[in-house]
This record gives structure tokens, sequence and C-alpha cells, in this order.
């Protein structure tokens, strides 16, 4: 066995077990980037492990990683049977939503004449943008609380959506606008010589041509007004209208020990984003690198 | 005659422009370019409205607010007194205020360096081509979507002390003998908060560093190789030197998204125990809406933009630079 192994390859068996040899170290790699994915994201799933053990279970010593026996007790009684969080979850989704479709109506025609219409101060209103998104939101969090209490704004939906776009609008212009850029110009002179107003250009033409703009900027927007906190605690005074953030930190204080059910209220409350972004994910990764950096 | 009367200052350049076109235009062109121009405009007003009255608008209210004296019993009668700059000297007078901002720059810094180690492992790590690296290294990202609020929960309970999981790990390795009580003591409160920052942001920096990776010339990897170099050797002489741009506007970057962090920390430790995790926009909350110290918070939340609009100015400089070369 020892003398035929040493025996000279012909070319072809060389390349092969070169192949193969290539082909087990590209599975180990893979096999070790599954490793570190899972002990990253160890704490997303010990909140699930934890959300779906008996009360008792939680506090044993070692801690056991499954739970058994699995119970869905916690679900029921802290968010299907508890009004408080139905109450936040509805608040989270009619503000998300507000806030997704009132960043799309003002930030989609906007990109379009930024990066088409050759205005002005181009380059000077994309550098506005970008710096808004680097601005701390108490920073507007507090004025907004005063400006808000003086026209009746404090603890309406309408302002917590109005609050929620001011932190979503910059990023939409600054992801739709390369989007805007990348659609022909043939394609809208086409449109114009047929006599489309410039309306009618973009709503025809460019609108159907940026469609993963669009899911990426409405993605981003849901989600980041999903989980946004800051408003959530300073312009939604009554817990009424607080959303579900602000509501899971009520409930750290309030529920004491009750780790199952915190985390059942925390997994709920992370399930819409880990849904979106799972379903959506190619096109909020290239939205976060590309709403964040100057190119 | 008639005509270059009622021409207005912005047609006059747009003539000379287009030199070929007849000087005197018929009335009629000149007024649908003069609408269509005016609906250019119309596509960005409302955008532009919007980001005045929500973003500019409250910004500069609030450096008003911060030259006012605004309390809580003068804010419901709606007396806002002038004061100049006194409510800034009462402030840099006090060491709550200097305290907060070194809490700020020391999380900052801690987290931003730890993020930063991390998230270049993994980048190099995930920049070599297997099977599934693509869907791995983007589903790392969803730590840095997760609803801050979801995260700081999470990583309260897994410090709890005396049956969350990190202790139980570190007695099960024989790190430590007794439970530590994370979020009870200062200095261990402020590393909870940095593990916890630290794991949000990781994947991002991976990302944006990835981006630069990828911008390497591997002509340069292939020269090195022939050059009779081992793998450590080109990391250090191909890789650092070439990333150093990169790095630095990723480091930058990182100190602007983490200077202004307020979820984490307040879900955390909401600033405590006393004030060992406090940073500036924690004091800034405070003084407002526990205290409805209105004006006290406007000058802590102005210092806090005037450094972010710094490292903001800072960051878009040296972007430009690197564009220039």
């Amino acid at each position: 066995m020892a003398t035929l192994d040493q025996q000279p390859d012909t070319a072809e068996q060389g390349q092969d077990r070169f192949a193969r040899r290539k082909r087990t170290t590209q599975y180990g790699k893979a096999a070790v980037g599954l490793l570190i994915v899972l002990v990253y994201l160890f704490p997303v799933f010990w909140m699930v492990s934890t959300s779906l053990k008996l009360r008792g279970d939680v506090f044993s010593i070692p801690p056991e990683l499954f739970p058994s026996p699995v119970v869905f007790g916690s679900y029921i009684e802290s968010v299907f049977q508890s009004p408080p969080v139905l109450r936040a979850l509805l608040n989270s989704l009619v503000i998300a939503t507000g806030t997704l479709f009132l960043t799309l109506v003002l930030g989609t025609p906007a990109a379009y004449a930024l990066a088409r219409l050759r205005l002005r101060f181009t380059v000077l209103i994309s550098l506005v943008l970008l710096l808004a998104q680097m601005l701390p939101t108490i920073n507007l969090a507090l004025p907004l609380f005063v400006i808000f209490t003086d026209v009746g704004l404090v603890d309406t939906y309408a302002g917590l959506i109005l609050a929620n776009t001011a932190l979503a609008l910059p990023f939409a212009i600054i992801i739709l606008r390369p989007f805007f850029l990348s659609v022909p110009g043939e394609l809208m002179d086409a449109g114009r010589v047929d006599g489309c107003t410039p309306f009618a250009v973009f709503r025809r033409i460019v609108l159907p041509l940026i469609r993963p703009g669009l899911i990426t900027v409405g993605a981003l927007a849901f989600v980041t007004a999903w989980g946004e906190f800051v408003f959530g605690l300073t312009l939604a005074t009554s817990e009424e209208l607080q959303p579900i953030s602000v509501a899971l930190n009520r409930f750290i204080g309030q529920y004491g020990t009750r780790w199952a059910d915190l985390m059942a209220v925390a997994t709920i409350a992370a399930l819409p984003v880990i849904v979106i972004f799972a379903g959506l994910q190619r096109f909020i990764v290239g939205g976060l690198t590309a709403g964040a950096t100057k190119e | 005659m008639d005509q270059s009367a009622t021409a207005t200052p912005r047609d006059i350049p747009e003539r000379g422009r287009q030199p070929r076109k007849p000087v005197v235009k018929p009335e009629r062109t000149r007024r649908q370019l003069s609408e269509s121009r005016l609906g250019k405009y119309l596509f960005v007003l409302p955008a532009v409205l919007f980001i005045g009255l929500l973003m500019i608008y409250p910004l500069f209210y609030n450096l008003n607010l911060s030259l006012h004296d605004v309390h809580l019993s003068n804010f419901l009668a709606g007396e806002r007194p002038f004061v100049g700059l006194q409510n800034y000297f009462d402030a840099f007078s006090q060491p709550a205020f200097w305290h907060s901002l070194w809490i700020s720059l020391l999380y900052t810094g801690g987290s931003i360096l730890f993020a930063f180690l991390i998230g270049y492992g993994l980048a190099l790590f995930f920049d070599r081509a297997f099977p599934g690296s693509g869907t791995m290294r983007a589903v790392l990202l969803v730590t840095y979507v997760l609803p801050s609020v979801v995260s700081g929960t999470v990583w309260r309970w897994m410090l709890q002390g005396d049956s969350g999981i990190v202790n139980a790990l570190l007695q099960g390795i024989g790190i430590i003998d007794e439970p530590v009580h994370w979020l009870i003591h200062g200095p261990t409160a402020m590393i909870s908060v940095i593990i916890s920052t630290v794991w949000v942001t990781s994947p991002f920096v991976m990302i944006l560093l990835l981006a630069g990776l990828q911008g390497i010339p591997p002509g340069l990897y292939e020269a090195a190789k022939i050059d009779g170099t081992n793998a450590w050797q080109r990391f250090r002489h191909v890789t650092l030197p070439m990333m150093r741009p990169v790095a630095l506007t990723v480091l930058l970057l990182s100190f602007i998204f983490t200077f202004k962090t307020f979820d984490n920390i307040y879900v955390m430790t909401k600033g405590g125990p006393g004030d060992a995790t406090g940073i500036m926009p924690i004091y800034a909350y405070d003084k407002a809406f526990n205290f409805f110290e209105f004006s006290d918070g406007a000058v802590a939340s102005t210092v806090l933009i005037i450094i972010s609009i710094v490292m903001a100015l800072l960051y878009f400089w040296m972007t430009r630079k690197e564009e220039a070369a």
C-alpha cells in the first residue's frame, strides 16, 4: 500500500486529489463558521429557551440549555392574555406601519429629484441627510417633547409617527438615491418624448424599476420604528400609547424574577424583526451599510 | 424688450449655457420650462419641509432652550426668561456634567475597541469563500437589527447575579468562585453595558470592514506569496497597511454611532448604579424628564450634538480625502 501511494500520480489523479483536499478544507471552514454563528447568536437562543421553560426551571443550577418540558405558559399568560402587552404590540404595529408609509411617501420623490432632476445643492442636502443620522436621538426627543406639548401632539399616534419618520427619512433618501441613479436615462427620455409629465415619468417608468430600493427602505423603516425606544419613552407619557419596546422595559421592574415571562414578551417583541430580517435579508444587509456610510 | 424685462435672473445662466438656441424664445416654451423647473422642486419640497420642521427646527429650538431658564414650574406657566450663557456656566461648574462626559468617552472607547477587534476577526474569517459564508455573515447581523430593548433585556438576564448563565459558565470553567453581581457594582456594570454593545455592533463593523478587505487587489497577495512570505507576514505587511484608511473611517463611524447610544444603557442600568454608567445622553434625559430642568437638559444635548457634528465632519473630511486619493 505504501509503495502504491508513493507512485507518482497522473496529472488527472493529482488534480482530483487537490480538488478533494480543497473541498475538505472548504467544509472545515464552513463548520468553523457555523460554530462561530451559533456561539455568537447564543443570547437569542437563550431568550427563546428561557421563554419556553417552567417558571421554576429558570433558576435551576446548573442552567439547563434546553427547556424540558417545553411549556407555552409564559406566552399564554404574559402575552396573549395580557391586555397591556397586546395593546403595546398594536401600538408598535400602528407606529411602524405609519412610519413606513410616511417615509416612502416623502422619501421616494425627494430621492428621485436629488438623483435625476439636477437640483442645486444636491451634495449639500446629501451631507445634511447623512449628518442627520449621526445625531443622538435624545437631541430630538427633548425639543420635540416641548414642541409637541405646545401643539398637542404628545401622547398621539401622529406625534410618534412624525418623530419616527424624522429618524427614518434621511436614511430612506440616502438609500434610494443610488437606485434612481441606476435607472437608464434613455427610458425616462423616451417617456418624456411620448409626452409624459415629470410626475407621469416618475410614476409609470421609474417607480416600477426601483422596487428593490422601496422594499429595502420599507423594511428598514418598519424594523427601526418597531424597535424604537427613546421617542416611545418621552413622547408617549400614557401607557395606553406606549410601544412594545417601552412596555418591555417597564416589565423588567414589574415582573421581578419572572424571567420566563419577560423572555416571552422579549421574544414576541423581536419576532416581527426576525421574520422580516429572515425574509428580506439581502435587502436589509445592503441597506444598512448603504444608509450609514458615505460612498 | 418686453421679454427680456420679464426674464428672471435664473433664466440668464440657462440661456448662456445653450448659446445655439434662438435668443428670443417663444413665450409658451418658456412658461413650460419654468413650470417643469418648479415641478422639480415640488418633488423635494415635502421632504425638505418635513426635515426642516421635525429635525432642524427642533435642534435650533433646543439651542434656544439652552439660553433660557425653563424648568417645570415656569414651563407649565409658559414663562421662559432669557438668561444667555448662564445655563452653560452652571453646567460646566457641576462635576456631574464632566463625569457624564468622561463616562461617555470611557463607554464609547471601550465599546469601539472591542467591537473593532471582534469585527476585524470576523471579517478576516468570513472574507474567505466557503459554502454558506455569505449567509452566515448576513445572519450575524441580526444582532444589529434586533430592538435594543430586547437585546438589553436579554443581557440583563444573562448577567443576572444568582441564576444568570454568564456566572454559571464562568463558575463552571473556574474563572470565578463566587457569582458576580454584574449590574450592581460600578465597574462591572460598565463592563456589562460594553459587552452588550459590543455584541450588537461587532457584526456591523465586520460588514463595513469586509468591504475594505474585498477591495485589496488579489495580486498583492500573490506577489507576497512568490516572495516566500507566510500567512502572518502577508497579514502584517499587506492586509494591515492596505486596510488602514478603511479601518480609520470604520473606527470613526463606530465612535459616532456608539457615542449617541441611549437605549442599551437605559434598559440595562438606567445609568447606574449611582452614576457609574451615566453617559451624556442619559444625563441629558434625566435632567429634562426626571428633574424637569429642561434648560439643563438642553445644555447637555447641545454639547452632545457639537461633539457628534465635529466627529461627523471629521468623517466626511476623511472619506473625501480617500476619494481624491
